[in-house]
């Protein structure tokens, strides 16, 4: 409880920065923050695997893709990105702040009763459970990462020139 | 104060946070940060109500967030794919100047 007291703020403005910083590799960055933010977050609440396949997977693999496009795109639109932003932002919050009440209103509402005794993740059961029960979606991802793979080598190589 | 509620707050005001990146941002890559930031609510969920909930046995909670991570992964790896293809027709990555469908 201590520690998700301490985390949450935290994430919060993180998350902000990700979200209201005009320089896109500090947002990013900020990104990447917030996702090891919410790993250490799962490894206080017991579910120290899924802490550690956050990092691996959200701060190892997905915000250095993001940082990585960011280099080789170059985005230069900080200025515009700022002037723009009185603008945009009545829209946003118009858009964002009608279902942040909705949703803080249901958990407000009925959040049902909690059991406080530490749980830790068993990390054999999952394992067990990945492949019994959960077979066919272990080979479903992996025939889904497959076609990622080709795919996403196909988008990005450059196109071949015609002689 | 109950945990749980702590936790779906928190992941409450991150969605509603991502979902406004996702509405007010102009870059394409930072369009996809605010999708990682809803993905990573979600998940908070998933792991709250595994943790504050009654036992399960079957650890649907923690399983739905393997699958979703490496679901979200898939997804950022094909989105920034076609972010980079757009951005060698466009020279820009942002979405204002690919509004028409032909290259």
């Amino acid at each position: 409880m201590i520690a998700l007291l301490i985390l949450s703020p935290l994430i919060l403005l993180a998350a902000l920065g990700a979200v209201w910083k005009a320089r896109p590799v500090h947002a990013a960055l900020l990104l990447a923050l917030t996702l090891s933010l919410g790993g250490a977050l799962y490894i206080a609440l017991g579910a120290g695997f899924l802490g550690l396949v956050q990092f691996m997977v959200y701060v190892g693999a997905v915000a250095v893709l993001i940082v990585f496009s960011l280099l080789i795109t170059r985005p230069r639109d900080e200025v515009e990105e700022i002037a723009r932003r009185p603008k945009s932002l009545l829209p946003g919050l118009l858009c964002t702040l009608p279902l942040l009440a909705v949703l803080l209103y249901a958990v407000g509402r009925n959040v049902p009763e909690t059991t406080t005794e530490a749980v830790e993740l068993p990390i054999k059961r999952i394992g067990e459970l990945l492949f019994t029960t959960h077979a066919p979606a272990v080979l479903a991802i992996a025939i889904l990462l497959t076609a990622v793979l080709l795919g996403a080598a196909l988008f990005a190589r450059e196109p071949s020139k015609k002689p | 104060m109950n945990p749980l509620a702590v936790l779906l707050t928190l992941s409450s005001v991150l969605f509603a946070l991502g979902l406004f990146a996702v509405l007010t941002r102009r870059n394409a890559i930072l369009v996809l940060v605010g999708i990682e930031l809803m993905l990573n609510a979600a998940n908070l969920n998933f792991i709250g109500f595994w943790r504050f909930g009654p036992p399960d046995p079957q650890l649907t909670g923690p399983m739905f967030v393997l699958f979703g991570i490496a679901i979200a992964a898939a997804e950022a790896a094909v989105g920034l794919a076609i972010i980079l293809m757009v951005f060698r027709h466009t020279r820009s990555t942002n979405l204002n100047s690919s509004d028409s469908l032909h290259g």
